[in-house]
């Protein structure tokens, strides 16, 4: 398995490398300049200029590429055009913990409502819960995140004020102790938390029930409640394993999903993480900015289908890489 | 047996879920203790902190170099100012105050220039040298005196090319910028501590000389080691030292900036309120729930119809408004674009050429059902790019063009603009068919250009609507791609048209409608010499008049932008020359559980 891990990674190389490369030529033919913010009456036309000049953007597309190819092969990504000339590799840094962050409390939730649905579902297969549930499912499903988020806003924070509807912190969270601190942090994740992994955990608890549904049938399951096990043994050992093998790999490929859901999330509750970033990123033109989004992006998307492909053949020992 | 088990199962599972529900109860009643919200549990940090939020973050804090809104707004905080302007609504002129001195007497002067370093200022009867005194008692927060030498060390920075102020345009005047480069041994000079001179290479009238020489200094002890080329790069830019009523407490980009009341203070004096959060939330919604629930205090630029629902909110509401200086307009290319951009000819457009075609166009469009619609009582019809609000120049004699779309047939049939066979006008073959460019995610345009389009559909005009993303549109916009279009001007408080109407079109940027009247240019030379504004007045009544004959555009309405404000502020004193003018005088309400 190491020497298939290993070749993944290895073409994953000029994957990345490809995909950046594009990326660097496909924004700077789109139309658009980053200096475009200087050009306004009462700014002298010379500004824009200046700052063309100090981005490099005078030189010829060429010259431009092999600049930015030495930086890159050096791991320097350049400096931001619109965050300050802040170094982007700073930028990223302390966005993606924010990112990871709820990236990660929306799959673990994702994961978990969307089995225990589904195997609810699966269990009473055809009672009114199991309907109840599916359409709820296809409901959710089928709901666009940016409206729900806002309507989540809208009813949780306007119209029954429980929950914050922006920001990471409440004003003066630094004074309530490391514990009130972190608790008010998880009380402003709980809204956005929610938008992203309702949607999630849906499609999941539609695979758990089609999969588990399949398992419930299968002789082995006849024999294990034929020697008198337990009705939960049967279904949480027996069935639930199996039924989640292909469940599993959906894990590494969710990845880039909630990342990109991630998007605009950000943008509405004023998280200040990578979704944000890009998106301002594209708006202002900040190429540098923008490729090392992609390269991050581009590495997740590889490093989640390489982990989907080793996590099944880890799960279930009938798959050999 | 089989549905005993089920049975069972379902009974734990009943349990399971009470418990997970149970545990989730006490997970959110522990949650709410720890996030307790401001102003429902006693004294809180909301009662002590201002919160104003705003779409973007400060980029950098220095203003040589910041761009952003939010950096202008906390310049004004925590940087000293050579002079302090007020605006006289009286006659929409900028006042100019040093502590001892001011440019004009009369009108409102709501402010007291006690945070004004300079004490007094002569200007030499050429208008040619401009000498302020300064005082001796200002003090950076650091401790070090406030001295000429700082102004000069900024100015220099602000005209080195490799910094690359967005404000250089101010050193336009200065001696040596006629040569392409100001000659800062002479242009500015300190003499001693607290004498500065500048000197210009031709006539300025003094309220210009004024404006122009009062760009926010940096000091001079604390930058001199930061190389130019290094400037924008440099961590200072993050941690400034300033010495204004408040200084930098933390920043958390992207989030939050707080600036805390500075002590020792002097110009004028430290903060009324303790803490002023900047807070960035860039969805429009968020920001407005947030104002109805009393998260944060100030919410810039409310649409219309969000009045209703915040004048009913829970949390108090008020609503203000400042002067007029942001309208929309249709833009009608006055030239042939492609015959100037192929052969670099000048000729009229097929369309848009006639000067009678564009007031026919104006009169087919109900602007006063747009602004019904949508602004209400704040929007006041436009007739020029000259504001209302700037009184003395304002030419109130002119009549705007009512919505009369019988007689805009009439005019366009004059000018040989007749039904086609399908209801459309034509002429000489030529349908008066176009696409109406618009920028996206502006509410406002979006909802004129559909009114638009039905009233010219009216009168046999076919007008397809086209949106597109706000940089490609600029960039179509600059290189002439755009036949019609719907964008809208902020306008300065000083008024200067030429980069907008300048015949010239290679040397007039914004000129995008390729309009050309060489009185117009004329009466824009005239109105510059004269030293006082008040005797530009009539150039500027006549330039009024010239823009409203030739519709070069569409002037469709001044917007009064609209501010949400918390009432638990007090003492503010909203003006046109910005909302946070007297921000450092403003106090806020405690809330209930600590009044006595």
């Amino acid at each position: 398995m190491l020497t298939y891990i290993f070749k993944r990674l290895l073409i994953a190389v000029p994957l990345i490398f490809g995909v950046l490369t594009l990326t660097f030529f496909i924004i700077r033919l789109a139309p658009g300049d980053p200096a475009a913010f200087f050009i306004q009456p009462g700014i002298s036309p010379n500004v824009a200029m200046q700052i063309r000049e100090q981005y490099g953007l005078n030189d010829p597309l060429l010259v431009q590429y092999l600049k930015w190819l030495m930086n890159v092969l050096q791991g320097d990504f350049g400096r931001s055009f619109s965050r300050a000339q802040q170094p982007v590799i700073e930028v990223i840094a302390s966005a993606l913990p924010i990112t990871v962050t709820i990236a990660v409390l929306t799959l673990i939730a994702n994961f978990v409502f969307g089995i225990i649905i589904g195997v609810v579902s699966a269990v009473r297969q055809n009672s009114f819960l199991d309907r109840f549930m599916t359409v709820g499912a296809l409901f959710f499903y089928s709901m666009p995140e940016f409206w729900f988020a806002l309507m989540m806003i809208i009813l949780f924070a306007l119209k029954i004020p429980i929950f914050p509807a922006s920001g990471l912190n409440e004003i003066g969270a630094e004074g309530f102790g490391p514990f009130g601190f972190a608790m008010d942090r998880l009380w402003h994740l709980v809204l956005p938390v929610t938008v992203l992994s309702i949607n999630g955990a849906a499609g999941i608890a539609r695979y758990v029930r089609g999969s588990m549904l399949e398992v419930i049938r299968q002789d082995y399951i006849r024999t294990a409640r034929a020697k008198g096990l337990p009705e939960r043994v049967v279904i949480m050992r027996h069935a639930l394993r199996n039924a989640l093998l292909p469940v599993i790999t959906l894990m590494g490929s969710s990845l880039p999903f909630i990342f990109s859901g991630a998007l605009f999330i950000e943008v509405i509750f004023a998280f200040p993480g990578m979704g944000r970033v890009t998106v301002e990123a594209i708006f202002a033109r900040d190429y540098p900015l923008i490729i090392a989004n992609t390269f991050i992006s581009g590495t997740l998307i590889i490093f989640g289908n390489l982990l989907a492909d080793v996590l099944y053949a880890v799960v279930d020992p009938r798959i050999k890489l | 047996m089989m549905n005993e088990l089920r049975g069972r199962l379902v009974s734990e599972g009943r349990r399971s879920s009470m418990r997970l529900v149970a545990f989730f109860f006490l997970l959110l009643c522990v949650m709410g203790c720890g996030g307790g919200r401001g102003g429902s549990s006693g004294p809180s940090a909301m009662d002590s902190t201002l919160v104003i939020t705003s779409l973007g973050d400060a980029d950098y804090l220095n203003p040589v170099i910041g761009a952003t809104v939010t950096s202008s707004n906390i310049f004004g905080l925590i940087y000293p100012s050579l002079l302090q302007s007020s605006f006289d609504t009286s006659t929409g002129l900028l006042n100019y105050m040093a502590l001892e001195k001011q440019l004009r007497r009369g009108g409102t002067e709501l402010k007291k220039p006690e945070a004004a370093l300079a004490r007094s200022w002569t200007f030499s009867p050429d208008h040619k040298t401009l000498t302020y005194h300064l005082r001796s008692d200002a003090f950076w927060d650091d401790g070090v005196p406030i001295v000429a030498g700082d102004f000069r060390f900024s100015y220099m920075l602000y005209g080195n090319p490799r910094i690359a102020s967005p404000r250089q345009q101010y050193l336009a005047e200065l001696v040596g910028a006629e040569k392409g480069a100001v000659d800062f041994s002479r242009a500015v000079t300190a003499q001693n501590d607290t004498t500065l001179v500048f000197r210009f290479h031709k006539p300025v009238p003094e309220y210009l000389a004024l404006f122009h020489t009062s760009l926010t200094p940096l000091p001079e002890h604390f930058w001199k080691d930061v190389k130019p080329e290094e400037f924008r790069q440099s961590s200072l830019n993050q941690n400034p030292l300033g010495a204004g009523p408040y200084r930098l407490k933390s920043w958390k980009q992207q989030q939050e900036l707080l600036l805390e009341s500075s002590a020792s203070a002097n110009l004028p004096k430290p903060g009324n309120i303790p803490i002023i959060s900047f807070r960035v939330v860039p969805d429009y919604t968020v920001r407005l729930a947030q104002l109805q629930t009393g998260a944060v205090d100030v919410v810039e630029n409310i649409k219309p119809q969000d009045f209703e629902g915040l004048r009913s909110a829970a949390v108090p509401v008020e609503i203000k408004t400042v002067g007029l200086r942001v309208y929309d307009y249709v833009g009608w290319s006055n030239i042939d674009r492609e015959e100037y951009l192929k052969n670099g000819r000048i000729t009229p457009h097929p369309l848009f050429g006639s000067a009678k075609v564009r007031r026919a166009l104006t009169m087919a469009i109900d602007r006063q059902s747009i602004m019904d619609g949508y602004l209400k009582e704040y929007g006041e019809l436009a007739d020029s790019d000259i504001s209302p609000s700037l009184k003395w120049a304002y030419n109130s004699s002119i009549v705007p063009y009512a919505f009369n779309a019988r007689k805009a047939s009439e005019m366009l049939r004059d000018e040989g603009w007749v039904p086609g066979p399908d209801g459309i006008l034509q002429k000489a073959g030529r349908r008066f068919s176009f696409s109406l460019y618009t920028n996206a995610g502006n509410e406002r345009r979006n909802y004129a250009s559909v009114i638009i389009q039905q009233n010219l559909r009216a009168i046999g005009i076919e007008c397809r609507l086209e949106v597109q993303e706000s940089n490609v549109f600029f960039e179509n916009l600059q290189s002439r791609r755009l036949d019609a279009w719907m964008a809208g001007w902020s306008i300065g408080l000083e008024i200067d048209p030429m980069d907008v109407w300048g015949s010239d079109l290679e040397t007039s940027r914004f000129n995008f409608t390729g309009y050309r009247n060489p009185r117009l240019d004329q009466l824009c030379l005239l109105a510059k010499e004269k030293m006082d504004p008040l005797q530009a007045r009539p150039y500027w009544l006549e330039y009024q008049e010239m823009l409203h004959r030739d519709q070069p555009v569409t002037f469709l309405y001044w917007i009064r932008e609209t501010q949400g404000f918390s009432t638990r502020i007090q003492g503010e004193e909203l003006n046109i020359s910005g909302v946070f003018y007297n921000i450092d005088d403003w106090t806020l309400r405690p809330s209930a559980t600590l009044a006595p």
